[in-house]
């Protein structure tokens, strides 16, 4: 009874484990309007009612020439492990995107400064390939408990880019958090802007670290989505506005936020 | 859509080119979805609840799915009736379909407020009194459960605003009938249900509800049943057309509820899952209208009964 007539459709190409619970997926998909680093697209692939919403996923990668959507997708939850359970290739996939606020100051020349947590790679994998494609400078920290849970080294390597690890278990990298890491470097080179994705309680000190050197940042932040499009108001986060603290949607307004206005302390689930 | 069967009504005094609206807190003010929706294929778009005052909603987490359906609690997040009026209702006629605007309050004098800032608003079509919100403390759904306070409320509310006046009822109560009559004596145009129905989910690892105000409002596919038995039940009771909803994904999903007696039908949770529904819609109602040799949906409406 359904059809994607007003809608180009994709289809999965390839899914490839990354890490444990980690996969990559390139997906066929005739881009209609190039996507930013930061942005993502709501993933539908199935046509029954269990599990029943689409899943939010940022971009890790769009090849426009090539009719290409990469994605780094973890298994969170039943529908993610519904979706690795299912994806094969062939499989139609229904895609609603690009949606969302990108990262800012795409073009600055100032140092970058990345930091990931965990699967939060995806939206800085973009983000670093396009830094890397206009010759602009950036480093890139990603931390995360064991090396068996991030891709290894050889994968950022095949896109050309050299990321600096820091693993909880020392399995990989440097052994510490990558907030640790993040104020060595706040300290000794000074970034003119830090670009952050991963688990909330990495963004909040990541958050506090810049305010503390005052250096500007973005954060990339993840909520569970109904429709993507700004419409349902489910996905809000707290944020700053003057005295008061207001809820935005992470689909629209977000799911980048400057890190200067989002509120932890009022984040539930963490303890301030 | 011309040389098809027939699809247009008349519900409650307001013209619509399709049985098919969106339903209230799923399509926000009615311009998120355009440019992934086909807004010809809608009947009305029922807006957001609007209160008086701006208000802030519950704290996240605000979502959690559940099996073939979505709790949520949202709390009637919404700008207030002024900002609405100031910012949002230009322009809104020019989206195509009808618009109805949902409206809430804490009180009877708080819904009549808001209803007599939009009387004579050529923009808004009609209104759908909430009195079924089962996520904000005070007022929402309480104004449901009882007969004597919708009759109230809902007569007050129509001595405020003249044009089209949608009731949108709750099965809080336990008995529906009692309350669609309480409402349809009060002046009630038309009836919508059933409002979402109260209930919770517990993490296990972190031993709490998931949502932040604990319980909160289940759609989706999981509550259809129940819905069609509501339809059934009130559009046996009422004179007045019934807008029906509550899981409605598909064509087939939307006959059940026009062969129970709904006059119209309301998708809202489907909407997050296909933005296409509306197309669907129209395109399963006709072919379904095409094979069975009906001239137009009307011939359906309650059809179920008739035997």
């Amino acid at each position: 009874m359904e059809s994607r007539n007003n809608s180009p459709g994709g289809r999965l190409k390839e899914m490839v484990a990354v890490a444990r619970n980690c996969y990559r997926l390139i997906i066929e998909y005739p881009w209609l309007a190039p996507p930013q680093p930061g942005q993502f697209v709501q993933l539908r692939w199935h046509r029954g009612t269990d599990p029943l919403l689409r899943r939010p996923f940022s971009i890790h990668r769009a090849d426009c020439r090539r009719g290409e959507l990469w994605l780094l997708i973890q298994v969170a939850g039943r529908g993610t492990a519904d979706l690795v359970e299912r994806g094969t290739p062939g499989m139609e996939l229904d895609i609603l995107g690009p949606l969302g606020r990108s990262f800012p100051h795409l073009e600055e020349e100032g140092l970058a400064l990345l930091l990931g947590g965990g699967v939060g790679l995806a939206p800085l994998l973009f983000l670093a390939e396009e830094r890397r494609r206009r010759g602009l400078p950036f480093r890139w920290l990603i931390g995360g408990a064991g090396a068996d849970l991030l891709p290894p080294p050889e994968y950022f390597l095949s896109l050309g880019l050299s990321p600096q690890f820091v693993t909880e278990d020392g399995s990989l990298g440097e052994k510490g958090l990558a907030t640790d890491l993040l104020q060595r470097f706040l300290e000794e080179e000074r970034p003119s802007r830090v670009h952050a994705c991963g688990p909330v309680p990495m963004l909040a000190t990541a958050a506090k670290l810049c305010r503390q050197f005052r250096v500007p940042c973005h954060l990339s932040l993840e909520s569970f989505m109904a429709c993507g499009v700004g419409a349902c108001q489910g996905c809000v986060v707290p944020i700053r506005h003057g005295e008061k603290v207001e809820y935005r949607r992470v689909c629209l307004e977000g799911p980048v936020f400057d890190g200067e206005v989002v509120d932890f302390e009022q984040w539930p689930g963490i303890d301030p | 859509m011309n040389s098809g069967p027939g699809l247009t009504l008349n519900l409650a005094g307001i013209p619509m080119k399709t049985p098919f609206l969106a339903a209230s807190g799923c399509y926000g003010y009615g311009r998120e979805y355009l440019p992934w929706a086909d807004y010809s294929c809608w009947g009305a778009l029922v807006l957001k609840g609007t209160t008086r005052e701006p208000r802030g909603g519950n704290p996240p987490p605000r979502l959690v799915e559940t099996p073939s359906g979505l709790l949520n609690a949202i709390g009637l997040q919404n700008p207030g009736i002024d900002y609405f009026l100031k910012q949002i209702r230009p322009g809104l006629e020019e989206l195509g379909p009808a618009i109805i605007l949902n409206i809430a309050g804490e009180s009877i004098e708080e819904y009549c407020q808001v209803a007599s800032l939009l009387e004579g608003v050529k923009e808004v079509d009609g209104i759908e009194v909430n009195i079924s919100c089962p996520n904000v403390r005070k007022g929402g759904v309480h104004f449901g459960t009882d007969p004597a306070v919708v009759e109230e409320l809902v007569g007050a509310v129509r001595e405020v605003y003249s044009g089209p006046l949608l009731v949108k009822l709750s099965l809080e109560a336990g008995q529906i009938v009692p309350v669609a009559l309480a409402a349809e004596k009060a002046g009630a145009d038309a009836l919508s249900l059933i409002n979402t129905l109260r209930g919770m989910v517990i993490d296990i690892h972190r031993r709490r509800p998931v949502l932040g105000s604990l319980t909160g409002g289940l759609s989706g596919p999981a509550i259809r049943p129940v819905a069609v038995r509501a339809v059934w039940e009130v559009a046996e009771a009422v004179k007045i057309p019934v807008v029906g909803m509550g899981g409605i994904c598909t064509a087939e999903d939307a006959l059940q509820f026009f062969l129970a007696g709904a006059t119209a039908v309301a998708v809202g949770t489907a909407n997050f899952v296909n933005p296409r529904v509306a197309s669907d819609l129209v395109r399963g109602l006709t072919r379904y209208l095409q094979e069975n040799g009906f001239k137009h949906y009307r011939e359906l409406i309650g059809a179920a009964r008739n035997r």
